[in-house]
């Protein structure tokens, strides 16, 4: 079995690599530059949709928060981070499954980063879901975080 | 023997206390299983409620595509929106065609477009009214508007539109009143009566304009728009090219809504010119 050591080095990696798709995405929107569409996607198509922002937000930088707190969760001990972590992650999730919905039904084009974003945040939301369910009750305070 | 096969008190008394603390055991495992999966259920039916409400408000354009947009062209006695600023915009501006000011500037900036674009719209709405007053106005900059019509249906409507009204040289009107009542995405709002609401306004003769946009004549300015933008490398909107007039252009990657980017380049340009 993966030990929730395995599990947290695994979740801090993904928080890491989310963090770098979000910001990216951040970046390019910010810059109104054309982000670079791979795999015959159209990146332009959908950041322009009416789906690229959530209450006038844009859904990159809601990645980008999400992810943050995400990765802050990881170094933080204790039963209320462990919950703090998959909640986010699992929002993440489901809110990703929906705009990937949108990419494939509404919009009619697939953006790879907000793809590749999309499964990160779903094994993110595997992995501290996993964590807390595993974590012993009562151990919970004393899970040893390694910086 | 059977002495010796029957438990002395003392073993009873310690198989009794290790059946009960094996109880205990179970007991306590079993309660924190339920307090486990206790947790983890509020935690997804937490997440469930927050994801159902962002969809609530992603679904109810809670982005800039209702907020901050004029609605889309109703019926409506009065004039529509985005007529007088139009007009006013672009008075005793020459247009011919696909073009806008004069034929001898020195500096050519191509805007490429999909008239259902947003950011496109964000561009002509608040960059490019300021460009037209500081650069075509004092025909310094000669603009051309290329229509890319890739998001849909609508847009290719819009563009067949919008290349009926460059034949009668009433583009800029006609882009900047259908940006004005830019509807939701692929929704279907390019209907007849809208461009018809739209040419009026535009001061575009809509039974010709019909007719035109019905010809193959009608598709040469979108096939002519796709050349430049494969020979340019143009693959989103918007993307503004600037350069000399009969020089190589260069994309201005900048915020669409920044027209003091826009003003830079074009400035970078005009130096050189």
């Amino acid at each position: 079995m993966i030990s929730d050591r395995h599990l947290r080095v695994a979740a801090i990696v993904l928080a890491l690599a989310g963090l770098g798709i979000a910001g990216y995405l951040t970046y390019v929107h910010y810059e109104g530059i054309h982000p670079v569409c791979g795999l015959g996607g159209d990146c332009v198509k959908v950041q322009t949709s009416e789906w690229s922002k959530l209450a006038g937000i844009p859904v990159a930088v809601l990645g980008l928060i999400g992810y943050a707190v995400i990765l802050v969760t990881l170094f933080v001990p204790g039963e209320q981070a462990l919950i703090a972590g998959a909640l986010t992650a699992l929002v993440g999730f489901g809110f990703s499954a929906y705009l990937t919905y949108r990419e494939l039904f509404t919009i009619d084009a697939i953006c790879p980063w907000c793809v590749a974003s999309a499964i990160v945040m779903t094994l993110l939301a595997i992995v501290t879901t996993a964590r807390l369910m595993r974590a012993p009750t009562e151990q919970r305070g004393a899970i040893p975080y390694v910086g | 023997m059977s002495a010796e096969s029957q438990p002395t008190r003392k073993q009873r008394r310690e198989a009794a206390r290790a059946e009960r603390v094996a109880a205990e055991r179970a007991q306590a495992a079993a309660a924190q299983r339920r307090r486990r999966l206790m947790t983890v259920g509020g935690v997804l039916a937490a997440a469930a409620i927050v994801v159902v409400v962002a969809i609530v408000v992603s679904s109810g354009g809670g982005g800039s595509s209702a907020s901050d947009r004029p609605a889309v062209a109703q019926k409506s006695s009065g004039a529509i929106p985005g007529q007088k600023e139009a007009s006013e915009m672009l008075a005793r501006i020459p247009q011919k065609g696909i073009y806008l000011g004069n034929p001898n500037a020195p500096v050519r900036v191509v805007e490429f477009a999909d008239l259902q674009c947003p950011i496109c719209r964000e561009y002509s709405l608040q960059s490019l009214p300021q460009l037209i007053q500081d650069y075509v106005r004092t025909g310094k900059v000669r603009m051309e508007f290329r229509n890319l019509s890739f998001l849909g249906d609508d847009s290719v409507k819009a563009g067949q539109a919008a290349s009926a009204a460059a034949q009668q040289n009433k583009l800029w009107n006609f882009a900047d009143v259908l940006y004005y009542n830019q509807g939701e995405e692929n929704s279907g709002y390019v209907t007849p009566q809208f461009i018809d609401r739209i040419n009026k306004a535009a001061g575009v003769d809509p039974a010709e304009a019909d007719a035109f946009a019905k010809t193959a004549a009608a598709q040469e300015p979108l096939g002519a728009a796709n050349t430049l933008a494969n020979q340019y490398g143009v693959n989103a909107t918007p993307t503004i090219l600037v350069g000399k007039r009969n020089g190589t252009l260069k994309a201005v990657n900048a915020d669409a809504t920044d027209a003091n980017a826009y003003k830079s380049a074009i400035d970078a340009v005009l130096g050189q010119a």
